[in-house]
């Protein structure tokens, strides 16, 4: 595993935008390679779960706060589109960002309260949150479909051209999350994203610095919470139906262990997690009621020996406070 | 006037069952110095065992008692091999994703090798009242409150007389330093561990009888109900946890008379966010744990 | 006489029943290099965590060039100009020297969500700042060996240094030591005596908590002497090297001391 953490050290940055293109350029081929759509329904689901992994790993791999009611973020995207479609007629192409800046919201409304808050308390308070956010959901009668959900949400529009194929929203889940990586590697290699990076090291020595981290963590958890929303709201067109019992705690730990498993605090982390998590669930359909089983021990045993996760960020307070490269500790700097 | 009445007496019937709940917690986070995230599903275990020491033996309290503490305290031997003995020097969030991994897991198992239903648990204690009109207490009532109550006095006894409830609460206060006093403290953070989690399995059981049902899921409201009633003690502090429990029982029941019964969950997070905002370190005697 | 800095006046901490800090006062003036001494446990740490805004003082005010800061945040008393260390060196143990001292820089660089989505010239500005500085920082404290090396690998020593080029990268009106010599050797410390001595004379306030008498005679130029958390004395080191409480403080009051009890 270290010599996983050297290959991408030494990668120099043009070769990695090179793969990267590649990897793109070969995504948007693929539905021409493999135009099956049994394929297309699980890229869809990997590439949505990528940006709601993504989401959450902004929030709890790089300022190190501790969410695991993202599921909360991801419904208020996906009723808010599905009743701005579906109650007021709006067109999905403004939809969308409107949920997302909804998400963002009550982001900001769950983080308010949080903000002195750490480890545990902070969890819990974000899980119940989720839960709020689910049982409000549940019980707004008609407006939101109560417990029976909202029905035959309708497909997007480009002109007169209709999105409903599963391959069309493979190319919108691959857009949304191609911009959502563009954007999030600006921000993390900029000023901010050092902001968060020294809040999740040490907050004390942070804000005597003059890090103002209360701004810094609000502004992370909206961050997250509106990529959900944004991931919920593409979902709603997709799947033309949502329910509360779509965004339950379950779901939550879902999205939290493709963070836990892929890795917390790298870009690629919950990109791997995706991949892993959602593999997992088709190869595990004949004993699917395992799937969670399954989850629980992968998570378990990446605490176990590498509680940074796959390829999450070996150099920080989430690894295990060791950093061992081949058995005695190595600085980056080193050349002998 | 007398709804009210009957929701108060409900709430304090309830507030002991959190209370239970929570005592067990605190003990746990308080001897073994990591906050966990499986005592929902350890609850929904004892309520398990009990229901089975009920099919087999009959409606023995008891046995029952015995069945969900030992059954309790059996699983906290495992939850503390995975989560708590190789993390107790790393950094908190390790051990707590470890916890969230194994809740995931006693609920997931439970659902697939006993049942993902209800579970019916009817009239383990005859179906007595005693009161006026519409006001008093049921014979179940009366019986969780005198169990809490006899369970809570045993547990002072046991933590203030007796050699081991010294050691518990050394280890509890400074590990490092009951080592030095020759205390075994692997055994004994293991003890506290298993007596809190039995603790918490016969809150377990007094659940499935007051609600003469039990589900698998019934952990997670369970858990969170448990935290937010041990928050007021700092998650350490035992009396503080109990009376949050009783609080918390109290509010919820209150709570409902003037919305409806579904945001009854609601409550619990409202009790806890408002606990959070003004005593964020409860009122804990020894200082809090570390989050 | 030089323009008072940071003053506190009668700052009183209690926690619950323990008096951590008494009517402490104190001026320091601009230019000084400023000593905090006494016994372990006399409150030294517990008062710079006050003038540094970690702690609110039960009772008492203290003001940094002229205003108020009581209550203030330890981020807003930071953008202030004061920076600050910690006793037991709280560095970012996983990232390198540089990374380290360009969290050093936030302050005085301005990029934000959006400019970091476009790159624009503020992003860029800001970058070549944090970058540059960084680099004249780390020549300046004598680090620039050991530029990419990760925190945690560094020798003890070094730590400290890193330490203070982080605290030295705010640009501060008022640099905060706390106990910046501990586990040193004596040539160690000399060399911090001096790099601070130097230091101070760019233009730098410096206060510094410490227990090496060697070290806080020969560096200061005003010396605070705490016990029990009240102060017994504040002067030169003349006048506290000759104060009757100090040496109390210090070798009691038996025979060994020279007293007559």
């Amino acid at each position: 595993m270290s010599y996983a953490d050297l290959i991408l050290r030494k990668t120099p940055a043009w070769l990695k935008f090179a793969l990267l293109g590649g990897l793109f350029l070969f995504l948007l081929a693929f539905p021409r390679i493999y135009p099956k759509s049994y394929a297309m329904g699980v890229m869809c689901r990997i590439l949505m779960y990528t940006i709601l992994a993504g989401s959450l790993n902004v929030i709890n791999g790089y300022s190190g706060q501790f969410n695991i009611g993202h599921a909360g973020f991801y419904c208020v995207g996906a009723y808010c589109e599905a009743i701005l479609a579906t109650r007021f007629g709006i067109t999905f192409w403004i939809a969308l960002p409107l949920s997302g800046i909804a998400a963002a919201c009550v982001g900001l409304l769950v983080s308010l309260p949080t903000l002195r808050l750490k480890g545990i308390y902070l969890a819990i308070v974000t899980l119940g949150s989720s839960e709020i956010i689910r049982l409000l959901f549940l019980n707004g009668n008609d407006f939101t479909g109560g417990p029976i959900g909202i029905k035959n949400i309708p497909s997007p529009y480009i002109g007169s051209f209709k999105i409903s194929k599963s391959v069309h929203f493979y190319y919108i889940f691959l857009f949304l999350a191609a911009i959502f990586f563009f954007l999030t590697y600006r921000i993390i290699k900029s000023r901010v994203g050092r902001a968060w990076v020294s809040i999740r090291e040490d907050e004390l020595a942070a804000k005597s610095l003059g890090v103002e981290t209360s701004r810094y963590k609000a502004s992370n958890f909206m961050y997250g919470a509106f990529w959900a929303g944004i991931a919920g709201a593409a979902f709603a067109p997709y799947f033309k139906f949502i329910s509360s019992d779509m965004f339950t705690l379950d779901e939550g730990f879902n999205i939290l262990s493709m963070v836990i498993i892929g890795g917390q605090g790298t870009l690629i982390g919950p990109i791997v997690g995706s991949i892993i998590v959602n593999f997992l669930t088709e190869f595990l359909r004949p004993i699917s009621q395992y799937r969670l089983v399954v989850y629980a021990l992968l998570i378990i045993v990446m605490m176990w020996i590498r509680p940074q996760g796959l390829v999450g960020a070996s150099n920080s307070i989430l690894a295990s406070g060791r950093i061992r490269f081949r058995g005695r500790k190595k600085s980056a700097g080193e050349t002998k | 006037m007398d709804y009210y009445l009957s929701q108060l007496i409900n709430g304090i019937c309830q507030g002991s069952i959190y209370a239970l709940m929570a005592i067990g917690y605190s003990v746990v986070v308080g001897v073994v110095g990591l906050v966990t995230f499986t005592h929902g599903e350890v609850i929904m275990l004892g309520a398990f065992a009990s229901y089975f020491a009920f099919q087999i033996f009959g409606n023995n309290l008891f046995l029952g008692i015995v069945a969900s503490f030992a059954a309790s305290a059996f699983i906290g031997i495992f939850v503390y091999k995975v989560c708590y003995e190789r993390f107790f020097d790393a950094p908190r969030h390790i051990s707590l994703i470890c916890t969230i991994g194994v809740s995931m897991l006693l609920k997931n198992l439970t659902q697939i090798f006993i049942g993902a239903n209800n579970f019916p648990l009817l009239e383990i204690i005859p179906n007595r009242f005693f009161g006026w009109g519409t006001v008093g207490v049921t014979l179940v009532q009366i019986i969780v409150i005198v169990t809490v109550v006899s369970l809570s006095l045993l547990l002072f006894l046991f933590f203030n007389k007796t050699r081991w409830g010294v050691m518990l609460r050394a280890v509890s206060q400074d590990k490092k330093a009951a080592a030095l006093m020759g205390i075994n403290v692997k055994l004994t953070t293991l003890a506290g561990n298993c007596i809190g989690c039995g603790l918490g399995g016969i809150a377990g059981m007094l659940l499935a009888i007051y609600y003469q049902t039990l589900i698998a899921t019934m952990g997670g409201s369970a858990g969170m109900k448990a935290f937010s009633a041990s928050v007021l003690g700092g998650l350490t502090d035992v009396p503080s946890a109990a009376l949050g429990g009783l609080c918390l029982g109290v509010i919820e029941n209150l709570g409902i008379t003037v919305s409806s019964a579904s945001f009854r969950d609601i409550f619990a997070f409202i009790f806890l966010l408002l606990v959070l905002l003004f005593k964020p370190e409860g009122f804990a005697r020894k200082k809090g744990v570390r989050p | 006489m030089k323009s008072v800095l940071l003053e506190a006046r009668d700052i009183c901490q209690y926690f619950g029943g323990l008096k951590a800090v008494e009517k402490v006062n104190m001026q320091i003036r601009v230019g000084d290099i400023f000593g905090v001494i006494g016994p372990n446990g006399a409150g030294k740490t517990t008062f710079f965590n006050i003038c540094s805004g970690i702690f609110k003082p039960t009772s008492g005010e203290i003001f940094f060039r002229g205003e108020s800061i009581n209550g203030f945040a330890p981020e807003k008393i930071a953008r202030l100009g004061m920076a600050r260390t910690f006793q037991n060196i709280q560095l970012f143990k996983f990232m390198t020297v540089l990374e380290n001292v360009k969290i050093g820089f936030h302050i005085r660089t301005k990029t934000g969500m959006l400019s970091a989505i476009l790159r624009d010239r503020q992003y860029r500005e800001d970058e070549r700042f944090a970058n540059e500085k960084g680099i004249e920082v780390l020549e300046r404290v004598g680090l620039m060996s050991f530029k990419d090396t990760l925190a945690s690998n560094l020798p003890y020593g070094i730590q400290r240094k890193v330490e203070i080029a982080r605290a030295l990268a705010l640009d501060p009106k008022i640099l905060l030591l706390d106990e910046p010599v501990a586990g040193m050797n004596p040539i160690e410390t000399k060399a911090l005596s001096d790099f601070i001595i130097d230091l101070n004379k760019s233009g730098y306030t410096i206060a510094v908590i410490e227990h090496d008498m060697k070290f806080v005679m020969n560096t200061c130029n005003r010396i605070l002497v705490l016990n029990f958390g009240q102060k017994i004395c504040e002067g030169t080191p003349e006048t506290v090297r000759n104060d009757k409480g100090v040496n109390e403080a210090y070798f009691g009051k038996g025979i060994i001391a020279g007293g007559n009890s």
